[in-house]
């Protein structure tokens, strides 16, 4: 029998949180992101908008969320191929090759400039799988987004494939 | 309120979201790089990419996550707000490749005083392949007076 992709080490670390990471939304940076999609949304850029629509001021997009947590990366912590060292996966695993999968967010609260968000990161599941081009490895995990007031603003699960 | 708001009542399961269009340049990835603080050289260096295999730089999966969100969020106007979005990445897009961003509703429900509309929605491109599937909810007003 082969041995399994997901060693012990792997599995012990399933439920537990594995990060916890803190970031202050910037106006200017959540600007220039709607800046760069494309997206002029008034509720992004225009005060009088935002309260009209019963906000306390411009909101970020949401989709910016994820920027929130980015650190700073020194040059030397990158990698040949631009991305930092910390960027590929933290569980053992018999898979190195890494790939994108699903992503999905939930809004629950809106994102201010000015906010702190804390993000906890858990391992939902890692489970070995088996398709059409062999065995691989499915990575799911689940962050829960607070702001400073305790109030969950928004959740994310994540999965990416191992193989 | 402005009179052109989307209000739930407007919205009916089967309706088709507005299709739009982007085509980010190397420009645009330039600057989403920037604005995300994204160093992956897939993204800007050509000869970089190329010893990956690849015919050209490729867009962000965030930019066409987030350009798939503004799909969303310019359909349901200012007074309606992104719930949820779930995207897969399925295949690589490429600078100036005309992508298309659309959806259909597939279903309406009351929730917690929020009244959510479910859609599935896509990024394809011209020859048709869907980069970027998922499903999203928006929630609604109801129009005033009804």
């Amino acid at each position: 029998m082969e041995e399994a992709l997901v060693t012990p080490e792997a599995e012990a670390m399933i439920g537990k949180e594995v990060a916890r990471q803190t970031g202050v939304v910037y106006p200017k940076e959540a600007q220039r992101f709607a800046a760069a999609v494309g997206d002029l949304n008034p509720l992004y850029f225009d005060e009088e908008t935002a309260r009209a629509e019963g906000y306390r001021g411009v909101i970020a997009p949401p989709m910016f969320l994820p920027q929130v947590l980015q650190g700073v990366t020194p040059l030397d912590s990158l990698r040949e191929d631009g991305v930092p060292l910390q960027g590929g996966s933290d569980i053992p695993l018999r898979a190195e090759r890494l790939m994108a999968g699903g992503e999905e967010y939930e809004f629950l609260s809106p994102l201010y400039p000015g906010d702190t968000i804390t993000a906890q990161t858990r391992i939902e599941d890692i489970k070995e799988k088996s398709g059409r081009s062999g065995r691989f490895v499915l990575i799911t995990r689940e962050t829960l987004y607070t702001n400073q007031d305790d109030v969950v603003v928004a959740r994310g699960r994540f999965s990416i494939i191992a193989r | 309120m402005s009179e052109n708001q989307l209000c739930f009542d407007d919205v009916s399961v089967g309706d088709a979201l507005p299709e739009t269009n982007a085509a980010p340049s190397e420009l645009q990835i330039f600057f989403f790089s920037a604005a995300s603080n994204n160093g992956h050289r897939i993204h800007y260096d050509l000869p970089y990419a190329k010893t990956e295999g690849l015919p050209n730089i490729l867009v962000q999966g965030p930019l066409q996550s987030a350009i798939l969100a503004k799909m969303l969020t310019d359909w349901v106007g200012p007074s309606g707000r992104l719930i949820r979005i779930a995207i897969q990445n399925r295949g690589n897009a490429f600078p100036n490749e005309k992508l298309t961003y659309g959806g259909v509703v597939v279903g309406k429900r009351e929730e917690d005083d929020q009244l959510l509309v479910d859609c599935e929605i896509f990024e394809r491109n011209e020859s048709g392949a869907v980069l970027m599937p998922g499903t999203a909810t928006v929630s609604l007003r109801r129009r005033s007076g009804s």
